[in-house]
């Protein structure tokens, strides 16, 4: 009966999520490209060989991952503590909260403009300051080592607010009186923190990490506006090399492939993180 | 060695939910809190127990101020109106939570919490969560949380509120020796004013944040220091006479006797309650309860008197007690 009831909406899923994916799932064994006049001929999984033994999609996993490591952990401490404070009580704590927000509600276009502005040498006010302070010039966004770290900096102030809003919402569903009676067992805040806070708000942060993680791997249009994928292909990620091979090189077929590709390595990353995540929850003796 | 609030006042905005609190709690004694629904018993814990700080007044602890000690630093063994498990652990750790923070040893854990467990009729439960506990279990943890360690300072906040009368009968001498053989002072707060007479060795009375009396169960129920109080303990409810000459006259269901030259009344419904029974008699004077054997034979129209000697007088205006 309420299988009955649920198939409708089962099948709006499956036709809005499940096509795409079976299709280019499909057009991952196919060639489909310029040459073939953009009609789909089957090559034997000749386009997964082809990803397998590809260094650039290699490497660029590794600096997707890289970015989405880093910006999803520094997300995950700073808004932590950004939650604690504005569940506290202190004046103006509203306003703070609203203006917190605020990078949550910008355009990621834009900000991202803003973020290569932020890091343009000569003009941008951080080499400005350097120049100020007689330091040489950084060249942040031109130097392969430092330019990822701004593209992560740019994500983190981005969709920081976002994640303290969730874990805001979860400190204020645990009750004050567990906080009490963990002091009358003579807790400190310190061990309150590790023995009730997190534990409490796990629920949420692992909501944050899935739905952050899954949006990382994914980053495409910061990068895209900051770097573009440069400089030297060192802040490329999966997804603007698909982009890449699908509109500028025209090979659907393989572009499909390396969406696929990291799709699989998103699930796998995805899990894994929720595994190590509760493993590190076991080993502080906080769950059983 | 005592636990003494003085003069304790606490109030939230402009009104005053305590005022002019004395109490003295020795070791060995339970002090029972009896009261009204807000009338500040809750309160009167929390202030002890330094989660909530008093606008006036000062409480010691063995002659220690109090004031500039952090809750965690008093050594209180608490049991929350609302239980205050922590629902992310099983019960063993919720029990062991405190111990643990207090560098117990294991061994020192397991078996605390074993034989806890066991008074406390919960032994199959030690690994599930609060969650997956009723009602009347939870508050059992509750309990056993506050009695497993040995604090300063118990602070029961109607602690078997939700168990069932035959659980609660059962507990009760065990937590009275369990929480008396710890020698230290006990505060006990309940509703149930039977509870609080097998309980407690001293009750206090509250209403809106005042002690209308302190005295042991004995001393409250025969000579009550006001309306308030004489008819808050003793049930059914005593029986208040119509004001005569600024003089308002108290008569216990139970001191009501059939007399052949008492008033006139007559019967308008009786109540069995067991091995006694309640009449409601009308009569010139004004509804009377009485309580009389369940085996008696009440005729239709009795005549009723009682001994002079069992009335209690209170003032008309301030409602105080005279004889
Ligand atoms: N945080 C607060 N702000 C304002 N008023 C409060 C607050 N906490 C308690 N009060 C008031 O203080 C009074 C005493 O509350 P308290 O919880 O001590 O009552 P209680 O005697 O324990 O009642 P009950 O038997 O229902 O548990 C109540 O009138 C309550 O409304
Ligand atoms: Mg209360």
């Amino acid at each position: 009966m309420i299988g009955l009831l649920i198939l409708p909406a089962a099948l709006l899923i499956i036709l809005i999520f499940g096509t795409p994916l079976i299709r280019y799932i499909w057009l991952s064994f196919h060639a489909s490209s310029v040459i073939t006049g953009l009609v789909p001929i089957a090559n034997k999984g000749a386009n997964w060989q082809r990803l397998i033994n590809d260094q650039r999609f290699w490497q660029d996993s590794f600096q997707t991952f890289r970015f989405a490591a880093l910006s999803v952990s520094l997300e995950l401490f700073i808004a932590l503590a950004i939650a604690l404070l504005l569940n506290q009580k202190w004046r103006g704590r509203n306003l703070v909260r609203a203006i917190t927000l605020l990078p949550w509600a910008l355009p990621t276009t834009v900000m991202a403009l803003g973020w290569r502005w932020i890091f343009n040498t000569p003009y941008g006010p951080i080499e400005l300051i350097v120049n100020l302070i007689g330091l040489d010039q950084f060249n942040i966004l031109s130097n392969p080592n430092t330019a990822w770290l701004a593209t992560v900096l740019g994500d983190v102030w981005k969709t920081t607010p976002f994640i303290a809003l969730i874990l805001l919402a979860g400190l204020q569903t645990i009750p004050q009186d567990l906080y009490e009676a963990f002091k009358l067992e003579g807790g400190s805040n310190k061990e309150a923190l590790f023995k009730i806070t997190i534990p409490m708000l796990k629920p949420y942060i692992l909501l944050s990490i899935l739905f952050r993680l899954a949006q990382a791997f994914g980053v495409f249009d910061l990068i895209q506006v900051m770097t573009g994928g440069g400089p030297a292909g060192s802040t490329e990620s999966l997804a603007i090399y698909a982009y890449l091979n699908a509109m500028r090189f025209l090979d659907f077929g393989y572009s499909s492939t390396i969406m696929i590709g990291s799709f699989i390595l998103i699930v796998f990353s995805s899990i894994f993180s929720i595994y190590l995540f509760n493993k590190f929850k076991n080993i502080q003796g906080y769950s059983r | 060695m005592t636990l003494i609030l003085k003069n304790i006042g606490r109030r939230y905005g402009k009104s005053w939910v305590l005022r002019n609190l004395f109490l003295e709690i020795k070791d060995g004694e339970c002090l029972a809190l009896l009261g009204p629904s807000g009338c500040g018993k809750s309160t009167t814990l929390r202030l002890i127990a330094g989660l909530d700080i008093p606008d006036e007044g000062s409480i010691y602890i063995n002659g220690r101020d109090l004031k500039n000690v952090s809750p965690s630093k008093r050594n209180i063994g608490m049991v929350f109106q609302s239980y205050a498990l922590f629902p992310h652990l099983s019960i063993a750790s919720n029990l062991t939570i405190g111990l643990k923070v207090r560098g117990a040893t294991e061994s020192e854990q397991h078996q605390k919490v074993s034989s806890i467990l066991t008074l406390m009729k919960l032994e199959d439960l030690a690994y599930r969560k609060p969650a997956q506990l009723s009602g009347g279990q939870r508050q059992r943890v509750a309990l056993a949380r506050a009695l497993l360690r040995d604090p300063e300072v118990y602070l029961l906040d109607e602690p078997m509120s939700n168990l069932d009368a035959q659980l609660r009968e059962s507990l009760r001498p065990e937590i009275r020796s369990l929480i008396l053989q710890g020698q230290k002072p006990v505060v006990y707060v309940t509703h149930d004013q039977q509870e609080a007479m097998a309980m407690a060795n001293k009750i206090a009375v509250m209403q809106k944040g005042n002690v209308e009396q302190i005295g042991t169960p004995n001393e409250l129920y025969n000579s009550p220091a006001s309306i308030f109080v004489a008819s808050f303990i003793g049930r059914p409810q005593i029986n208040l006479l119509p004001p005569e000459s600024g003089i308002i006259k108290g008569i216990r269901p139970e001191d009501i006797i059939i007399n052949e030259n008492g008033i006139n009344s007559k019967i308008i419904y009786q109540e069995w309650l067991g091995s006694s029974k309640l009449i409601m008699l009308d009569t010139p004077i004004g509804e009377l309860r009485m309580i009389t054997s369940s085996n008696d034979q009440i005729p239709e129209c009795p005549k009723i008197s009682w001994d002079i000697k069992n009335e209690h007088r209170f003032e008309l205006t301030t409602h105080k007690r005279l004889n």
